[in-house]
């Protein structure tokens, strides 16, 4: 049984799928790193906020001079062309490259967090251990690669996709069809379709056809009779979604990438009007396919990759209370665009001994974004308390005492006290444990004990 | 086949979805944000510009009566000029975006003309050698002129005024603030007004963001800046620091203070000066949108206690005086405007899906 499925997973299969996907995706991080350094964003996120919020586990990154912020990014660029282009260890040293810039730049601060950022990273990833003997350059219609090469990218997108869409499935989403409610008729404005959203239907309508679309979307790319109209409503859905919300590039590199579904004749056409297109020469195949042994190698690293994908996702099952109030376990699960919530919080730093307390002005230490996102997300109202106890304790305040009062709207309800105001956050400490400071409501939004 | 199938699958749902919502016509009718923007535009920005401008031409008059003949009458008339101007400036601080905003060199209106607390030993430098190329804002604006005419007893106040350099620093003041505010009333009643109701969605840039915006940290300053800072509720401050109140040399912080929570309002309410409401307003948006209704019943009823705690200020004394001696009281507002910024900032930027920073969303 294991060793058919190895047969299977290693089996030699066209690999103009995986050189196109490589074009595609490379293509895609030039084109959004230029965007990034184009709209100062340098500036903006890593240079000149006072304070950053950390992940979990990577305290340590820190962000480097502005100078040294865009020479990484045009690294990136360069990185980027790399994966498009080269092969062999050329091609592997520039997809590490890619891999550790990018992810250093998104570890810096943990306001901006996407999951499609940390899929672009788990994408670089998986690019880092891709055997790679040919690219745009020297591979052709001929050229070979092992299944499992192609399969994992299509694994991985699958993950988005259908989590994506599990997590649609839930009262509020479909029944209520909030936050939908909320973004919609904010976009009443737009040319021709407008007016649509002024419709009282229209937030349910897209509700459902938005979890639809998640769950489905790729067993309908992979099926080959309904694979053209999946591909063109993967291109309305997208570009509908990019219109209505302010999800900058992401769009555009979901439209990309799922052609890695398409047909292998359909990549070898592809390819083949790519390279006239640049005048790319056709290079006599070189089938030197990696051995059997050192594949399997590869594909145990793969294994727990898999399945922590799998699982990991799942992990806010063993917190107790709602998840979109409490978000312990929210991240790194393709939750995207499921509620709409904000918060006010301000913060008390008591001085332990003479007793005095005062009240922290939030915009002196972060900007609009970070306050914005720190408001609603208990690790982040834990770190910045954390911060500001240390800050103000080098200001002369002794033994401080930080307490925070938050007040939470989720999806238009009312706003509640999100932390208990009573506990010192100097005491918390964020780890995987629940959090009991965070107040938990039941349905009838009666505190829970 | 297929094609067919899907479409009637997709038919399918839009009937259902049709059927089973009725539409509920007052919930979601669209909320025409041009006419909102129109308002703003019309009754509030616009007006509450110009009448800044003109008191700044009559304090200018002043400021020239005073320093071609320095005496006693002519600065009390000049003293009252400045708090006729210095109020009409409540009325637009909320507006500093578009030519009023902060543009790559270029500094917020409220930057270049209503920052406090003055620097009085920069005040004496910029005397000596007058600059406003620099970053010393400290050193300018109504709060430099403020310092000025009203530090010390107004005989002093003459004296001192003998010094040449001293009047040409006082008549540069006021002409920095002239242009400044000429510059965006003539900008709003050229293109800009024009570009400012065009630009009617809710994405960050756009008219009902960028007024938003200004407006939560108008309000928010109230809180922050001008009551938390000199009353010493600023952690790591041992004790109250009463000369950091706005205005601390007049001592007309709480009539000013009183003035700048009317603003507000006013803009909540999308009304005009007089308190007389032309076009729709924020409210009337809130109000559209689901989660509205309960949210205005919270916020006005909240925005009530906030203006009785401010009522229960003395005004027999100055601000600066009553951070020391009636603490309580101050802290009673403070504690009312802390109550009711979520409604403002958190609560009513989420359910009108107004953006606030540029960088991009978890799209999907």
């Amino acid at each position: 049984m294991i060793k058919k499925f190895t047969t299977y997973l290693t089996q030699p299969i066209g690999a103009t799928p995986l050189i196109n996907f490589r074009l595609i995706f490379g293509v895609l991080l030039v084109f959004s790193t230029l965007r990034f350094m184009y709209l100062g964003w340098i500036e903006d996120h890593y240079t000149q906020p006072v304070f950053h919020f950390k992940y979990w586990g990577f305290e340590f990154v820190e962000p480097v001079g502005v100078t040294a912020m865009y020479i990484i990014h045009i690294v990136m660029v360069i990185a980027a062309i790399g994966i498009i282009v080269l092969h062999g260890w050329a091609y592997r040293i520039a997809a590490l490259t890619l891999f550790i810039l990018f992810t250093y730049t998104e570890l810096i601060d943990l306001t901006y967090y996407l999951n499609h950022y940390y899929f672009v990273s788990l994408m670089c990833l998986i690019l880092c251990i891709l055997p790679a003997q040919h690219s745009l350059i020297n591979g052709n219609t001929q050229s070979q690669t092992p299944r499992w090469s192609i399969l994992i990218i299509q694994i991985q997108i699958a993950f988005l996709y259908v989590y994506a869409g599990l997590a649609k499935i839930n009262y509020t989403w479909l029944i209520e069809a909030m936050p939908l409610k909320i973004w919609l008729p904010a976009n009443d404005q737009l040319p021709i379709i407008g007016p649509i959203f002024t419709l009282s239907f229209t937030p349910h309508l897209f509700a459902w056809i938005g979890m639809i679309y998640d769950c489905l979307i790729v067993f309908l790319l992979l099926y080959a009779p309904t694979r053209k109209i999946a591909y063109l409503s993967v291109v309305i859905f997208h570009v509908i979604t990019g219109m209505l919300f302010q999800i900058g590039v992401f769009p555009l590199v979901m439209i990309g990438i799922t052609t890695i579904y398409f047909s292998q004749n359909w990549h070898d056409k592809f390819l083949s009007i790519v390279q006239k297109i640049f005048f790319i020469p056709i290079v006599a195949p070189k089938n030197n396919l990696w051995t059997l042994k050192k594949q399997k190698v590869f594909l145990w690293i793969l294994l727990p990759y898999v399945l922590f994908q799998l699982f990991f996702p799942w992990r806010f099952v063993l917190y107790k209370g709602d998840l979109f109030w409490h978000e312990q376990g929210y991240r790194f699960g393709w939750r995207v665009m499921l509620m709409e919530k904000a918060g006010t919080a301000f913060f008390y730093v008591k001085d332990g001994v003479t007793g005095r307390e005062g009240v922290v002005d939030n915009r002196e230490f972060l900007n609009s974004h970070q306050e914005k996102q720190m408001a609603f997300q208990p690790d982040m109202i834990l770190q910045f308390a954390h911060f500001l106890g240390e800050h103000y304790a080098q200001k002369g305040v002794q033994k401080p005492e930080v307490r925070a009062e938050v007040y939470v709207t989720l999806n238009a309800q009312k706003s509640k006290l999100f932390v208990n105001p009573k506990v010192d956050l100097m005491k918390e400490k964020d780890t995987f444990a629940p959090k009991n400071w965070i107040i938990q409501y039941d349905e009838d939004g009666r505190v829970v004990e | 086949m297929l094609k067919m199938r899907l479409l009637s699958f997709l038919s399918l749902i839009l009937i259902l979805g049709a059927a089973s919502c009725e539409r509920t016509a007052e919930e979601n009718d669209n909320f025409n944000r041009s006419k909102m923007l129109e308002n703003y535009a019309n009754n509030l920005i616009k007006p509450n510009f110009t009448d800044l401008q003109n008191s700044v031409t009559t304090l200018k008059t002043s400021i020239s009566n005073f320093t071609q003949t320095p005496n006693e009458t002519n600065l009390v008339s000049l003293q009252n000029e400045w708090l006729a101007a210095y109020k009409a400036w409540q009325y637009c601080n909320a507006f500093n975006f578009g030519p009023a905003g902060a543009l790559g060199l270029t500094r917020a209106l409220s930057e270049e003309i209503a920052t406090f607390p003055v620097s009085e030993t920069k005040i004496a430098t910029a005397i000596a050698a007058p600059n406003f190329n620099d970053f010393n804002r400290d050193s300018r604006g109504f709060l430099a002129i403020e310092y000025l005419i009203f530090d010390g007893t107004n005989s002093e106040i003459v004296n001192l005024f003998n010094d040449t350099k001293r009047k040409e620093y006082l008549n540069a003041l006021i002409n920095h603030i002239e242009t400044k505010v000429n510059n965006v009333v003539n900008s709003w009643n050229g293109t800009y007004y024009n570009d400012f109701v065009k630009n009617n969605g809710t994405d960050v840039g756009s008219s009902v963001s960028q007024m938003y915006n200004e407006f939560v940290r108008s309000f928010e300053t109230i809180k922050n800046v001008k009551i938390e800072l000199p009353f010493g509720k600023r952690p790591g401050q041992t004790q109250t620091e009463p000369h950091l109140v706005e205005a601390f040399y007049s001592g007309k912080s709480t009539e000013i203070l009183a003035e700048h929570l009317k603003a507000i309002e006013n803009i909540y309410f999308g009304k005009n000066k007089q308190g007389v409401q032309n076009g729709l307003s924020f409210k009337d948006y809130v109000n559209s949108v689901e989660g509205g209704k309960s949210l205005v019943s919270d916020t006005e009823a909240q925005w009530i206690l906030v203006k009785e705690k401010f009522n229960a200020i003395s005004r027999d004394n100055t601000l600066a005086y009553l951070i020391d001696n009636d603490a309580e009281t101050i802290e009673n507002f403070r504690l009312e405007l802390q109550k009711h910024t979520r409604y403002f900032k958190s609560d009513m930027s989420s359910v009108l899906g107004i953006a606030i920073t540029y960088s991009s969303g978890d799209g999907d």
